[in-house]
């Protein structure tokens, strides 16, 4: 009980001060009373007995500190006191603690937004069960490209086979699906999932029930669908009665089963699934599969997730795959030869386990750069609290004088700084939820808008915190030293005109940081910036210009393939009659977006290297006039035409880079090749070979691509997406197309509306780039605008304390230019070191970003010198406003100042 | 009889818990049985007493209650807790082979 005895002693001093210390006063008064009574019925006078008592006593009040030192509640006493006192002193100077906040708010707030988009892609985990335990799989055949979509089969044969490490293994596919429901129509983001996903998860539904893991094995067995929180709400308006309804995906009948958790939005960082339906419904619902889906060992599309065992590592796991990666390849030449498994932890393998190195790079750039500005704003902060101390020097060392312990002023003088720091830190969350989501609603151009921040967790709120407080600390921590180290009889003893000298030392150095450091993250803007130009400027093989692009996929509304050629038919001759128009065909795919289809090939007169699998190449399903729209140029042989139809031979047209890689130095036109994984596997033959376009990503080398015509395959698209190429406004175009579609088929959902330089600009196209550009550019800004006010303040302060100096100069006889000149002089001193250090830092910072720069290099002459010349010039100028105050100075209202 | 000896920080605490063992005294009271008991060869200077109640209290050897002294003014009476009656048996073994220790050297060195 000796604890409880301590607590409710340290409870009592803690809450009942007044009463303890009351108490205190009658215990020592009653003693006092005591010896005093004692020495007078011991027969002396009563004053006398008082003295002498008093006397042996010693100092009552020295006792009583004494008692209440013993209580170990005086930190905390002391502590309010401190804020109380700090809070008046920041009131009493209002438009400093505004500055100050202002500046910290700009800092943290920057970093509160940088961090929530770094949170929310790569540091939240799923909110699964023990999310620690899952990994992502991912495999290469032979020498290839890391792969990470499985086979159905593969993947059931892994997860029996490796289930001594993994506990359960789940494989999904994101698709794009035509949801109907009372005859409307709409497209929606949608996951095919085996049965075990949502057990797997360990997640519990928000209503209704989840897929049982025996659901989704066999082909159409299950139509049945979880609707996402998020869907549910927006598109079913929240019916508690959907449960057991029936809704109608791409025109086949499906039951909602139950809704997932809010906080669930998909395994995927950025796009939020909307529906999940079990993977043995994926060859009933989309057309164009083949009826071997779920054994056919070429099709590749399920993301595999797996779960650890309790006790398991990465080593474990790996080592388990490595002997069914072994058994597999032995079992299945034909497919499997070569194959090698490899496992990640699920938060390092974002987006997917092949990129999130570049991530996860990019993460850590930002986080430094904006951890720079914050910097900066710290040291200007610094710089405005060491030319308060300098005022305050006479209160520190009054109250030294006084008594303080030096321990105790620096306690105070950091709890004034922490104090604003936490307030700066509020103000940056406020400024940084307000940056988050405005990079949260940035246009991903995807189908159905997707954001890249999901609200704010704990996890900002402790890094703000974290970094408020740090703030806090470092940049009171110099000033609080100094201003605690003043002697007390030099500073009472001194007029109160501040001799500047070793105080400024420390201030200039800070600015020229500063400016180095603006300096640093301007070139890296600036590399950026001229990253994006030179994207942008790539010559991507097709001319974007003048063109809309509108999606639509017949089979919505129950189209089977007669009709919906028939549609694209009169669709496409309706439009080109419409004014403007030049040309307009649909293709299956456009660049740099979320559509496309790609295949495994078997190619005649090519020999596959050792080891490896079948080729993976790209392709669009396209109608005639698509390389006239797109201003694509056919090199060799010809183009679709009318005639290629069904029962037509089967054509297809392929890219020089295609015609390069497998047939070199060969006559390309007249050459076959087949797909692996269609319903039927029809041998094409080249009838032409096209110019090379950037079709996935804007930069990088070019890989093979080909081309083959709806007419004889629709079935491996019905999304169609209708390209325009017109010389009227696209508002227009779209408003006239949208007619046609109405009046030939008035429920046919159009999406994905926009011009074609609008739909580049995604996530594969310019968007990440624009990005990049974007927010180092803001980051830039900050820290140009940080650096100014640093120089102007130093030199203004300067200016203010040398006023007396300058007064006695003038009164010499200075002339005004030379005043200019000797503050000018100053600054310019200030501004050419921070600049010299500056591109050496940004030199050596750059080099590490140099993979993630395009067309330009990491030491671009033309960057460095622009931005050194517009930061040169923006100081000087700041220098320039406190050094025509200088001149300005009166020498009589000087030298009688104070 | 010389001047009366100053107390060695800590037997202070040793003395306090010894003199309060046998009933709940006020701090004067304290005082006053320390002096008589010693003979008035051990003196406590009236100052230091409390700070050493205060610490004693504060580590919970002791407690103290408001009570009515003999003088019916109130007083706070200290007494040992638990805890402080097995640390002064502790403190007083302690005390006592440390005491004849240093009698058996000072012996020794007579003969």
């Amino acid at each position: 009980m000796r604890w409880f005895d301590k607590l409710s002693f340290w409870l009592r001093s803690l809450f009942h001060r007044r009463s303890a210390d009351a108490e205190l006063d009658s215990e020592l008064d009653f003693h006092l009373q005591r010896e005093i009574a004692a020495k007078v019925s011991a027969g002396m006078p009563p004053a006398e007995a008082r003295q002498s008592t008093m006397r042996e006593f010693g100092g009552v009040e020295e006792l009583k500190e004494e008692c209440r030192d013993t209580r170990r509640t005086n930190y905390i006493h002391d502590f309010g006191q401190d804020v109380r006192y700090a809070l008046r002193v920041l009131r009493k100077s209002p438009a400093f603690s505004a500055i100050i906040i202002l500046t910290l708010a700009l800092g943290i707030g920057a970093n509160t937004a940088i961090f929530s988009l770094v949170d929310s892609l790569l540091l939240r985990p799923l909110p699964a069960k023990d999310p620690s335990q899952l990994t992502v799989l991912a495999f290469r055949q032979g020498h290839g490209p890391l792969l990470t979509q499985f086979s159905a089969a593969d993947l059931r044969d892994i997860r029996s086979q490796a289930s001594g490490a993994f506990s359960d293994m789940l494989g999904h596919m994101l698709a794009f699906d035509g949801i109907s429901l009372n005859g409307k129509a709409d497209r929606a983001f949608s996951e095919y999932v085996t049965g075990n996903f949502f057990t797997l998860l360990g997640m519990k539904p928000y209503a209704g029930r989840f897929f049982l893991p025996s659901e989704g094995q066999a082909s159409g067995a299950d139509p049945i669908t979880v609707l996402s929180y998020g869907y549910w709400k927006s598109r079913f308006a929240g019916d508690p009665n959907i449960i057991g309804q029936r809704i109608l995906v791409n025109a086949h009948p499906c039951t909602v089963v139950g809704i997932a958790p809010p906080e669930f939005h998909g395994l995927y960082p950025a796009p939020a699934s909307q529906l999940y339906f079990p993977f043995g419904m994926l060859g009933t619902f989309e057309a164009g599969w083949p009826k071997d889906l779920m054994s056919n060992r070429i099709l590749q599309n399920l993301y595999v997730l797996g779960r650890l065992r309790p006790g398991v590592g990465l080593t474990a796991a790996q080592a388990a795959l490595n002997i069914v990666a072994q058994r597999l390849s032995e079992q299945y030449p034909e497919t499997n030869k070569g194959m090698t498994l490899s496992v990640y932890a699920e938060r390092f393998a974002r987006p997917d386990p092949s990129t999130s190195s570049t991530l996860i790079k990019a993460a850590a750039l930002f986080l430094a750069l904006v951890g720079l500005v914050l910097l900066l704003a710290c040291a200007n902060i610094a710089n405005l609290l060491l030319v308060r101390s300098t005022g305050r020097a006479r209160e520190m060392a009054v109250r030294a004088a006084l008594g303080a312990a030096r321990n105790r002023l620096v306690r105070q003088l950091l709890t004034e700084s922490i104090l604003l720091a936490l307030f700066g830190g509020a103000a940056g969350l406020f400024l940084g939820m307000l940056a988050s989501r405005g990079i949260g609603s940035i246009d991903l151009h995807t189908p159905v808008p997707i954001s890249l921040v999901y609200g704010f967790d704990w996890r900002i709120f402790v890094y703000t915190f974290a970094a408020a407080l740090l703030t806090g600390v470092f940049v009171g921590l110099i000033p609080a030293l100094r201003a605690s180290r003043t002697s007390i009889s030099v500073t009472l003893h001194e007029s109160g005109r501040a001799i500047a000298g070793g105080k400024n030392r420390v201030r200039t150095g800070l600015v020229i940081l500063q400016v180095a450091g603006s300096l640093m993250l301007l070139v890296i803007a600036g590399l950026f910036t001229r990253s994006l130009g030179a994207v942008q400027h790539t010559n991507l093989g097709f001319d974007p210009h003048n063109v809309v692009d509108l999606a639509t996929d017949p089979s919505e509304i129950g189209y089977g393939e007669t009709q919906g050629l028939a549609f694209y038919e009169s669709l496409l001759d309706r439009v080109r009659a419409l004014p403007g128009v030049q040309s307009a065909s649909v293709t299956s795919s456009v660049p740099m977006s979320n559509y496309g289809n790609n295949d495994y090939l078997k190619i005649s007169d090519y020999q596959n290297p050792p080891g490896q699998g079948l080729p993976l190449v790209d392709y669009g399903v396209v109608s005639p006039q698509y390389f006239n729209t797109m201003r694509i140029p056919i090199l060799r042989g010809r183009s679709f035409t009318e005639a290629d139809q069904k029962g037509a031979p089967y054509v297809a047209v392929v890219s020089q880079a295609f015609a390069g890689r497998y047939w070199p130095n060969q006559d390309p036109i007249g050459k076959r090749f087949a797909k692996v994984s269609g319903v039927t596997n029809p041998v094409y033959e080249v009838v032409g070979v096209a110019k090379d376009c950037h079709f996935t990503f804007v930069t990088g080398p070019i890989e093979p691509y080909f081309y083959l015509p709806l007419g004889q395959d629709y079935a491996l698209s019905s999304l169609q997406i209708l390209q325009i190429r017109s010389t009227a406004p696209p508002d227009i175009v779209i408003r006239e197309t949208q007619d046609v579609v109405r009046s030939l088929a008035p429920d046919l959902p159009l999406f994905d509306i926009h011009t074609m330089t609008e739909s580049l600009d995604t996530l594969q196209g310019f968007l990440l780039f624009r990005l990049a550009a974007g927010l180092a550019a803001a980051l830039g800004l900050l820290g140009l605008i940080l650096a100014i006010v640093g120089v102007y303040g130093v030199i203004s302060y300067s200016v203010s304390q040398r006023t007396h100096e300058i007064g006695i100069r003038m009164a010499l006889g200075a002339q005004r230019a030379e005043v200019l000149k000797m503050i000018f002089g100053q600054g310019f001193v200030i501004v050419a070191a921070g600049l010299v250090l500056g591109c050496l830092s940004a030199f050596a910072a750059a080099r590490l970003i140099s993979n993630m720069l395009v067309g330009v290099s990491a030491a671009d002459p033309a960057t460095y010198s622009a931005v050194t010349l517009i930061l040169a010039l923006v100081a000087l100028l700041a220098c320039y406003i406190p050094a025509r105050r200088a001149m300005k100075v009166d020498p009589m209202v000087a030298l009688r100042y104070e | 009889m010389g001047k009366p000896t100053d107390l060695v920080q800590g037997t202070l605490d040793l003395l306090i818990l010894r003199t309060i063992a046998l009933e709940p005294m006020h701090g004067w009271g304290i005082a006053q049985r320390i002096q008589f008991v010693s003979k008035n060869a051990l003196q406590v200077r009236q100052g230091a007493l409390y700070p050493a109640l205060h610490r004693l209290e504060q580590q919970g050897w002791i407690r103290a209650e408001w009570g009515d002294s003999d003088n019916h003014r109130r007083a706070k009476f200290y007494s040992l807790t638990r805890a402080g009656r097995k640390y002064l048996e502790k403190e007083q073994a302690n005390w006592e082979r440390l005491s004849s220790a240093i009698g058996l050297v000072l012996d020794a060195a007579q003969s």
